[in-house]
């Protein structure tokens, strides 16, 4: 043992010298190892930094109060929840009746004695020197010590008045306004002075204004209110201190429960009771409430990164060690002629592996924590968190570290090996003795090729796992790898019929394996990665363009605002002004109630309307009848086949036509934008009549009791376009939905609300219509007595806008605070191209990394052999080419075998999908269920990459190829001492 | 010189070396017979191609013989295995070759100390015996240089002084003085010669004439065969029998 320590004392002197003697090549691997080390513990610092411990996080909600009391909106009911105040139930079962609903009073939650701070938060559209802001507004004392820590003070002060407010930096930068300037918000005439900055430590991007409670989201409330416009959608929580060390108890959260508050309480979060004394977890069990284990998977996938990361660092920077156990050819064999042991040499070279890599390890760890902490602020900004504390983890970051020496090591093993098994008087005399390759690699990568091919095979034939032709796919991968030298040998047998500097260089790649297997097996891995992303890519970007429903015709554009009508105006201007649009097709949409309500239907005073579907007319698969069974029971797998491709169950059209509901009220202009070329349509919206692009809502004239025993399953003929009849409306208005929500059980005989009777027009054209259900001209409308607001337009454009154009429209439309729609219909844009031109850069780079280094070595060795050329008259020249082809030939080699070896996995995993889809859409048609896309067939085409491919096989190893030549001086060194 | 019949340090019996086999077979040694005795340093000339150098290689384990025997302190080099050749060459055969002996990346010091070092003798312990040696042949001054700091005949006698560190008593010389001046050279050489006289045994291939008159036996070598011996002084001749009768 003692021994063993003192000689690899020596071994390591000695490669630690060397190690700074050859500065260039110690480098070069240094970097390759380092980097990778600061960018994982840079990461490592930064996540455990930005993840708060419990305590910090509570600082940041609860500022210095014990607990924060909210209402969950549950009428006051008494609840159960869990210690972290996330989740709660009512203590009662509403399985039959309506979950409860509505506010409660906190304060009457709150325990005796207790101090409490009033917490409201809403949102208001703010005007800034650009427009409008929605911007969330809250409500707190911030200067109040129990607050300290929720909001950091960074200029000025917090409110003292009701005419101030404090805001945050994130909103000053985005509204352009300062401390000193006046605020004020839409509809409403008060304004506020700022008088302070300051940052939420959580969430640094929100803008937010801060102000005393009551002093501006109740009146604004209320101005809003008398304007019809939508509310700041107030919530209000209390955070509260109670006396006694004890802090907010348990006790007092489940007393709280039981009046209908919520609690998220210091003491109980840092302390948490047993999950016996947890009610919530004694009736759904604690499991179900439990934080995520571990993901295998995507322990996974980081264990395969890492591991492949570490594969390619040995391969790039075993041939450094590799070249470096040559040079010093000499210096081994003398080590070995003083009594060295092979596994003293061994101990030599890998020591060179030991060395850079300890070093790599504390470079690439100490430069990780230094920029971590130089870069703090930048990393905070970009995260929109501030840390909590700098974590340094000592464990984690020198098991980090570690993983630099392991590889380190790893990249060493192999020319350890070989040096190793050198002859001394072979090393002293500096023969070049070429060494039959082993023939267990080959064997070994052979039978992985055949195993993982097989198992891939298996995988894309017989099963839908993925996994399978995954895993697969990777073992014959590395089986490639393993095979490398023996393919490169193969390689050889095309250099005679190649002119003299390739054949120097092919050849010279060849005899030397050890050098060149390595670059090669480098740009296999990188290039096989990358082309069986690449088509997997490609493929469904193919898939997904065949998939692709347009929303609009081609260039046509549509703005609209499902929410504030009151926007509408100047959105339809913005847009006219902005894009180069042509025709102008205004849409309202239909609400009942207010005119403030959403297309959405949501708000107090909001009731909604639906058309109605004859009877006859519904799909049987989806009708129910009396009971609460599925009406697709009903039906064998061969009836569910045929009726899922019935008329009366197929999905309407997509596109934007069905944003605003099933009625958009419009003219023939819509027609128009939507490319519907159609008189008779046209006819009957000038006459007042809608235009119904559904068969299924529209009833004839004098067929009121269409099609009888449709719901039993059989065939029941469709209307046929072009004939005139009516639909049905159905409005429900607020007050009746809620007399029918108290009445419980739905009946479907006895739906709520009126009835209204539209008269129609069935469309008989075959265009698409984006979606549209109903268009429904403004006369008839009103003549049925629904409300309409404007909902916005639809445009058709002279040429299709630009992004620029795009961009200002948006940035425009953002300064009405609302939250408009704006669709341009682009057709269909692949997502993936810039992924795919990454992936091809980063495999060039790669590829032209390995073969340089490859190259390097080769001229390293080539020097005699250059002389000699010199010697028998061979210019200059030769020099640059022979040192361009052998970059080209290591790059041109790997790029052949790692697309070949991309390919197969990548069109494995496309067939296991492809069956995974068949049997997906299979088991769709015989339960019935066709809804959306789904309802195709399935599609799922194999696409090669052409043009990454030509990249990769071409233009990369001709680039690496002349770069090295142009890098390569002409005229050697002058002849140097051999170095040893 | 010792007194009563010593033992040798190399024995060399019937030693043949045979390269390559069929066209290309090469004879390079063809039973050769040498004994080289403690206090005694033994210059093998002869023309390029002679089989000097094999001869050096094979005497110091670096190589084995077609057939014969090398008996280095007792050792049976032919049927020793790779450890023990390694071990015997860290604790009794020193090299020195003709040039770049030394290992860059290690000082004086340090490239005497190797073998010790290698033998798992502690780094301190290597150091100060390596120093002793230096001082010995008044070399401590160049203990902490580099050998890229010193010059070619420095280099020289360091590697000397690596080949004699500890308890090694047989020095292999190949043409240690090839890359000298011939000032430079002679200096080389009676250093050998001194560490000879204080009881090492030195076998030296040179083809310079003038380098072998440092030797007490000249033993001439042709197409890999002993072909005449010369003794410096019959007085002190330590030839063996067998030798002799040729």
């Amino acid at each position: 043992m003692k021994n063993w320590y003192h000689s690899w004392r020596a071994a390591i002197r000695i490669a630690r010298r060397d190690a700074w003697r050859f500065k260039g090549r110690s480098f070069l691997v240094l970097a390759m190892l380092a980097l990778p080390i600061l960018g994982v513990s840079a990461a490592d610092l930064t996540l455990r930094s930005a993840d708060l411990t419990a305590a910090q996080q509570l600082d940041r909600d609860l500022g210095r109060a014990d607990a924060r009391v909210s209402d969950p909106h549950m009428g006051g009911v008494p609840l159960m929840q869990n210690p972290e105040g996330d989740n709660y139930q009512p203590v009662k079962s509403y399985d039959d009746e309506p979950w409860p609903e509505g506010e409660m009073d906190v304060t009457t939650a709150l325990p005796a004695g207790n101090e409490s701070l009033v917490d409201s938060e809403g949102t208001a559209k703010l005007r800034t020197t650009h427009g409008l802001l929605s911007t969330s507004v809250r409500e707190l004392r911030a200067a109040d010590p129990m607050a300290e820590g929720i909001m950091v003070l960074d200029r000025g002060r917090f409110p003292r008045a009701s005419g101030e407010v404090a805001a945050t930096d994130a909103f000053l930068e985005s509204s352009g306004l300062h401390v000193g300037s006046k605020l004020t918000a839409r509809g409403f005439d008060t304004s506020y002075r700022i008088v302070g900055a300051y940052e939420l430590p959580d969430s640094l991007n929100t803008a937010q204004v801060n102000a005393l409670p009551g002093a501006l989201l109740a009146p604004l409330d209320k101005a809003l209110a008398a304007a019809e416009l939508p509310g700041t959608q107030m919530s209000t929580t209390y955070l509260t201190s109670v006396s006694g060390d004890a802090g907010f108890t348990w006790n007092m959260v489940k007393e709280a429960n039981a009046k209908g508050a919520t609690v998220i309480s210091r003491a109980v979060v840092l302390d948490p009771p047993p999950d016996s004394d947890v009610p919530l977890y004694q009736k759904e069990g604690a499991s179900d409430f439990g934080g995520g284990s571990a993901n295998a998977t995507e322990l996974a996938i980081i264990s395969t990164v890492v591991g492949l990361a570490m594969l390619e660092i040995c391969l790039l920077a075993g041939p450094a060690f590799a070249v470096g156990a040559r040079r010093s050819r000499r210096q081994l064999g003398l080590v070995g002629a003083n009594g060295g042991d092979r596994h003293h040499i061994r101990a030599i070279v890998l020591s060179g592996g030991l060395v850079i890599g300890a070093v790599a390890a504390v470079v690439g760890t100490v430069l990780g924590i230094v920029l971590t902490f130089a870069l703090q602020p930048v990393l905070e900004a970009f995260l929109g968190k501030r840390f909590g504390s700098f974590d340094l983890r000592p464990l984690e970051l020198i098991a980090i570290a570690l993983v630099a020496v392991v590889t380190g090591l790893l990249a060493a093993i192999v020319p350890a090996v070989t040096a190793s098994r050198q002859t001394v008087v072979a090393s002293l005399t500096g023969r070049r003795g070429i060494r039959k390759s082993s023939r267990v690699l080959p064997v070994l990568g052979l039978s992985a090729v055949v195993l993982g091919a097989g198992i891939a095979l298996y995988g894309s034939t017989a099963s839908d796992q993925t996994m399978i032709v995954a895993g697969g796919s990777a073992l014959a991968e590395l089986g490639v790898v393993a095979l490398t030298p023996a393919l490169v040998g193969l390689f050889g047998r095309i250099g005679r019929w190649l002119p003299l500097s390739p054949r120097l260089a092919l050849r010279d790649a060849v005899r030397n394996r050890g050098r060149t297997a390595p670059a090669v097996a480098a740009v296999l891995a990188a290039v096989a990665g990358t082309v069986a992303v690449a088509t997997y890519t490609a493929s469904s970007d193919a898939q997904a363009e065949a998939r692709y429903e347009p929303e609009l015709p081609y260039g046509a554009v549509a703005v609209l605002s499902p929410e504030s009508a009151a926007d509408v105006p100047s959105m339809r201007e913005d847009a006219q002004k902005v894009l180069p649009t042509e025709v102008r097709a205004d849409v309202d949409r239909v609400v009942v109630g207010k005119k403030s309500c959403s297309s959405y239907g949501d708000g107090d005073e909001c009731g909604r309307y639906e058309i109605v579907t004859p009877k006859a007319y519904e799909c049987p698969l989806w009708a129910y009848g009396e009971t609460d069974e599925d009406p697709s029971e009903k039906f064998s797998k061969a009836e569910r086949r045929k009726l899922a491709k019935d008329w009366r169950c197929e999905q309407g059209g997509t596109g934007l036509g069905s944003v605003g509901g099933e009625i958009l009220v419009g003219d023939d202009k819509l027609l128009k934008v939507l490319e519907i070329n159609n008189p008779e349509a046209s006819e009957a919206l000038a006459n007042g009549r809608a235009v119904s692009f559904s068969k299924r809502i529209f009833t004839p004239e004098g067929a009121a009791d269409a099609g009888k025993g449709g719901a039993k399953g059989g065939a029941v003929a469709a209307p046929k376009g072009g004939l005139n009849g009516t639909i049905d409306v159905r409005v429900v208005s607020a007050a009746q939905m809620k007399e029918a929500e108290s009445a419980g059980e739905s009946d479907a005989e006895k739906q709520p609300g009126t009835v209204k009777k539209l008269p129609a027009h069935q469309f008989s054209g075959s265009e698409n219509a984006y979606g549209v259900t109903v268009i429904v001209p403004p006369d008839a409308a009103e003549k049925a007595g629904m409300t309409t607001v404007p909902f916005g337009s639809f445009f058709t454009t002279e040429k299709l806008p630009s992004d620029a154009q795009q961009q200002k429209l948006a940035g425009e439309l953002d300064k009405t605070g609302s939250d408009p729609w704006l669709t341009i219909e682009k057709g269909f844009v692949p997502e993936n191209s810039a992924t795919l031109l990454a992936l091809a850069v980063f495999a060039g780079l790669i590829t032209i990394g390995a073969a340089g280094i490859a190259t390097g070595l080769a001229q390293a060795d080539a020097e005699a052999d250059l002389k000699t050329l010199a010697a028998v008259g061979a210019p200059p020249r030769v020099r640059k080419a022979l040192s361009g082809f052998q970059c080209g030939v290591v790059a041109a080699m790997g790029v052949v075998l790692g697309s070949a070896s991309g390919i197969l996995p990548a069109v494995g995993l496309r067939f296991t999908e492809r069956r995974a889809e068949d049997l997906m859409y299979a088991r769709m048609m015989d339960e019935g269920w066709s809804s959306g896309e789904e309802a195709t067939a399935p599609f799922v085409p194999v696409v090669i990459p052409w043009e990454t491919l030509g990249v990769l096989l071409v233009v990369v190893p001709l680039g690496a190829a002349v770069l090295a030549a142009l890098v390569t001086r002409s005229r050697g060194a002058l002849a140097r001492r051999a170095a040893i | 010189m010792p007194d009563q019949a010593p033992h040798p340090v190399l024995q060399l019996k019937d030693l043949t070396r045979v390269h390559g086999s069929g066209a290309t077979e090469v004879h390079a040694l063809r039973g050769i017979n040498l004994d080289v005795f403690p206090g005694e340093l033994v210059a093998v000339m002869g023309p390029s191609g002679s089989g000097k150098s094999t001869l050096l290689t094979i005497a110091g384990g670096l190589d084995t013989p077609t057939s014969g025997q090398v008996i280095v302190e007792n050792t049976d080099l032919t049927t020793a295995d790779r450890k023990q050749i390694a071990a015997l060459r860290r604790r009794s055969i020193g090299y020195v070759f003709q040039d770049y002996n030394l290992i860059p990346a290690l000082t004086a010091a340090e490239n005497v100390a190797l073998p010790r070092e290698l033998d798992g003798t502690s780094a301190r312990k290597a150091r100060t015996e390596a120093v002793a040696a230096l001082r010995e042949m008044d070399l401590d001054s160049l203990a902490d240089r580099f050998p890229d700091e010193m010059s070619g005949g420095q280099q020289q006698r360091v590697a000397i002084a690596r080949a004699l560190v500890g308890d090694r008593r047989l020095v292999l010389a190949d043409e240690p003085t090839g890359a000298l001046d011939s000032e430079t050279g002679e200096s080389v050489l009676a250093l050998l010669r001194s560490r000879c006289d204080a009881g090492a045994a030195g076998v030296l291939v040179t083809h310079e004439p003038r380098f072998a008159a440092w030797a007490d036996r000249v033993v001439f070598l042709r197409d890999g065969a002993v072909v005449d011996q010369t003794l410096r002084s019959q007085a002190d001749s330590l030839l063996t029998g067998q030798a002799a009768e040729r």
